[in-house]
């Protein structure tokens, strides 16, 4: 079931087009990945489904329905271009954001409460927000996005500026929220994170959704038939190769000979049972591009 | 609406709660009261006066006749008079510095017996005084010659000295006294307490809005709320921290005042008991007591004379008005505002306006119902000044009623206008913004 639909999106601005009839799904519970590169129209996308900005063209549902100005409060955004008032004390300062999502304040404080002690952050309630640290502010932020527990959350860039130990807090956070149903939309060009997290993606190039699918339904399409294969290091793979298989490179490594092949469907069992009789195989698996690979790799294909 | 409230509760608190508001609540009636008791008591202070002795040889002159000058130049609070007839007495205590200056009236033996004024100090004495002395000595010389070589009585010259006439004027339409006077004061001080809230509470507008842009919270904010509900908040919120703040300082301003008056009564009704003995030589005390009381009264008639509800409602207008006419265009320069942006080339325009205004006070003062003031008090981005030193005149009912709706539709129009820059601008970053794109802005629908 989706939860959000974004049919034939275009937005022209003075000088450019933003957006190109771009069309997505976003299904309930999921981690939606929104990937492209500088100015394919990510933030733009991002904007419209936060009512900042609307469409010229094409409509945006929610649950199905034209999305209005009271569904905010169903929305949490987190944006890339983030900050809070420096002067003002952070307890505070988290209630008037939560009360602008329609959280009653008393409701607010018990809610921060509860988030401030789990980040264990509660000391810090009567601070002014110029003396945090960076890292300690946009604790403060995710807070502030995900309080009034909203069905759809957006992340723009979540880890920019995140330490090693809170990206992961962070991580947890952000699973555990799908693990309670919310629908999570993640823009990001931390490849990494995209296939640690997303279940889905879409790519925008040039205003254009040029690719999308589920996370493991990409891979399959783009995959190779490369395997890794690794044997003890005082045999040669080279002369174990059947026909249809080719070695593509080859490394030692704790007196292991790892070796990536290319090899033709079908040819799986030919190769292995000729390996297996000269010498044991310690490891034997497929490798699927990374989405990294796959990111380059069709942004540069459309280029061209 | 709900989230403006929340909005302006915010901008309100946010803003009342800082120290400087207080520091300037504090301090603003201290500076009005200072402004009006320094100048005061830098006149009453004995350390102003300059001493100085007078030696006047007139009356040794042949033939023989009355001192021309002494006794007769009086202390006040600007000199302080002795008298010696020993010149090189008088020098020695000036050079000992135990006198400020002296003056030598050298005689001769014509009529009058005056050969020359000398007057001696050893640094230079204040101007204040040497005029003063000047003043008094021309004064006296004058009484003299028309005594003596014009025989005029001197009852005449106490007139020929101060001929008092009062000009009373009157509405020759409405048969009212029009105390022209206490009105364009009135009205003065009313146009410069707008032009004052508008400039100090407007540039706040211009820093919270950008502030707001360049900390990046602003993006997170129009998530939640429209940006045209974030500006509105924002207007009205500091509105009512300028409005509390005026009153307050009213308020303290009146207890501080009427506290140093009683603390010191005295000193507070001395001034006017100085001056009438400064002019006893002329008219006598009661007679100047009674003109006193004249003009007192005249001061008050002429300000009962005034149409307070239409002075009060108006001012409560244009103050508002005004505010909300220049605090929407610097909301939309606020956001346009970026980290290294210059601010001059979008404040410039919308300043000068006021400015003229300003300029123009002086010029509609003297003729509050010329064309100057007609039309600056029609144009509403110089009416909020301009109209209130005319409305204690009154005017005529269709000139309130069209400055106040073109007021109304210019500040809607102003408020369409900075909403659409705002929204644009305030999620612009890093972009040099020109007039040429701002005009794009305003072209694009929706």
């Amino acid at each position: 079931m989706s939860i959000l639909n974004v049919n034939n999106v275009s937005k022209t601005y003075a000088n450019h087009k933003a957006l190109n009839n771009v069309s997505l799904q976003v299904e309930k519970g999921e981690i939606f990945g929104l990937l492209g590169p500088n100015g394919a129209g990510k933030t733009t996308l991002i904007r419209m489904i936060n009512q900042i900005t609307a469409p010229d063209t094409g409509e945006i549902l929610l649950h199905d329905k034209q999305i209005k100005a009271s569904d905010v409060s169903l929305i949490g955004y987190l944006p890339e271009e983030r900050g809070l008032y420096k002067k003002m004390k952070v307890g505070e300062q988290a209630v008037y954001l939560a009360e602008l999502k329609g959280l009653k304040p008393s409701v607010a404080v018990e809610r921060l409460k509860i988030w401030f002690e789990k980040f264990d952050i509660l000391s810090w309630w009567d601070k002014k927000v110029e003396e945090l640290s960076k890292g300690m502010q946009q604790k403060v932020q995710f807070i502030t996005t995900v309080l009034h527990e909203p069905e759809l959350l957006i992340f723009d860039e979540p880890f920019s500026g995140f330490d090693p130990i809170n990206t992961n807090l962070l991580k947890e956070e952000i699973v555990k929220l799908k693990e309670k149903g919310t629908t999570i939309i993640f823009s990001t060009h931390n490849m990494a994170s995209v296939e640690e997290v997303c279940d889905s993606i879409v790519l925008l190039n040039k205003a254009k959704n040029i690719l999308e699918g589920k996370v493991k339904d990409i891979k399959q399409l783009f995959k190779k038939n490369e395997y890794e294969v690794i044997i003890p290091a005082e045999y040669k793979i080279e002369n174990m190769l059947c026909e249809g298989c080719k070695l593509i490179k080859k490394e030692y490594k704790d007196a292991t000979e790892i070796s990536i092949l290319s090899i033709e469907k079908g040819k799986n069992a030919e190769l292995l049972s000729k390996i297996l009789t000269s010498t044991d195989i310690l490891s034997y698996r497929e490798v699927l591009p990374s989405m990294n690979d796959i990111f380059i790799h069709t942004i540069n294909n459309y280029k061209s | 609406m709900n989230k403006i409230k929340i909005i302006i509760k915010r901008e309100y608190l946010s803003r009342v709660r800082k120290k400087s508001f207080l520091v300037m609540t504090i301090l603003g009636p201290l500076l009005i009261t200072a402004l009006w008791l320094v100048p005061f008591f830098l006149s009453h202070t004995s350390d102003s006066q300059s001493r100085i002795i007078v030696v006047d040889e007139t009356g040794e002159a042949e033939p023989k006749s009355e001192s021309l000058f002494k006794n007769k130049i009086k202390s006040n609070e600007e000199v302080k008079i002795e008298y010696m007839d020993d010149i090189t007495a008088a020098q020695t205590l000036l050079k000992a510095e135990s006198c400020d200056a002296v003056l030598e009236i050298i005689r001769t033996n014509d009529m009058p017996p005056i050969k020359s004024f000398w007057f001696y100090s050893n640094h230079e004495p204040s101007l204040r005084a040497q005029t003063n002395v000047e003043t008094q000595l021309t004064t006296l010389f004058k009484d003299y010659y028309l005594k003596y070589n014009c025989g005029v009585p001197e009852e005449d010259i106490a007139f020929i000295n101060n001929p008092k006439i009062d000009f009373y004027s009157k509405n020759i339409l409405t048969g009212e006294d029009s105390y022209k006077e206490i009105k364009t004061g009135l009205g003065a001080i009313c146009g410069f307490l707008i032009y004052f809230f508008i400039f100090l509470f407007g540039s706040q507008i211009i820093r919270s809005v950008s502030e707001e842009k360049m900390n990046r919270i602003v993006e997170v904010l129009v998530s939640s709320v429209k940006p045209a509900q974030l500006l509105t908040g924002k207007l009205i919120g500091v509105a009512l921290v300028g409005l509390t703040q005026f009153l307050l300082w009213i308020v303290l301003t009146f207890i501080v005042i009427t506290a140093v008056q009683s603390a010191m009564p005295q000193k507070f009704s001395a001034p006017q008991k100085e001056e009438i003995t400064i002019n006893e030589r002329v008219i006598s005390v009661d007679k100047l007591q009674d003109d006193e009381n004249v003009q007192v009264s005249q001061i008050i008639q002429g300000l009962f004379s005034i149409n307070y509800v239409a002075v009060i409602s108006m001012f409560m207008f244009y103050f508002i008005a005004g505010y909300f006419l220049y605090a929407s265009l610097f909301g939309a320069v606020g956001s346009l505002l970026d980290v290294d942006t210059d601010g001059q080339q979008f404040t410039i325009p919308i300043t000068i306006p006021m400015m003229l205004a300003l300029i123009c006070i002086p010029m509609v003062m003297n003729n509050p119902s010329g064309p100057v003031a007609f039309w600056l008090s029609i144009i509403p981005f110089t009416s909020p000044i301009v109209m209130m030193i005319r409305i204690p005149f009154g005017i005529p009912v269709w000139e309130i009623i069209l400055s106040v709706s073109l007021m109304l539709i210019t500040i809607c129009g102003c408020l369409w206008l900075a909403a659409k820059i705002y929204r644009t601008a305030i999620l612009l970053y890093g972009k040099k913004i020109t007039y040429k794109e701002i005009w794009k802005w305003l072209r694009y629908k929706n």
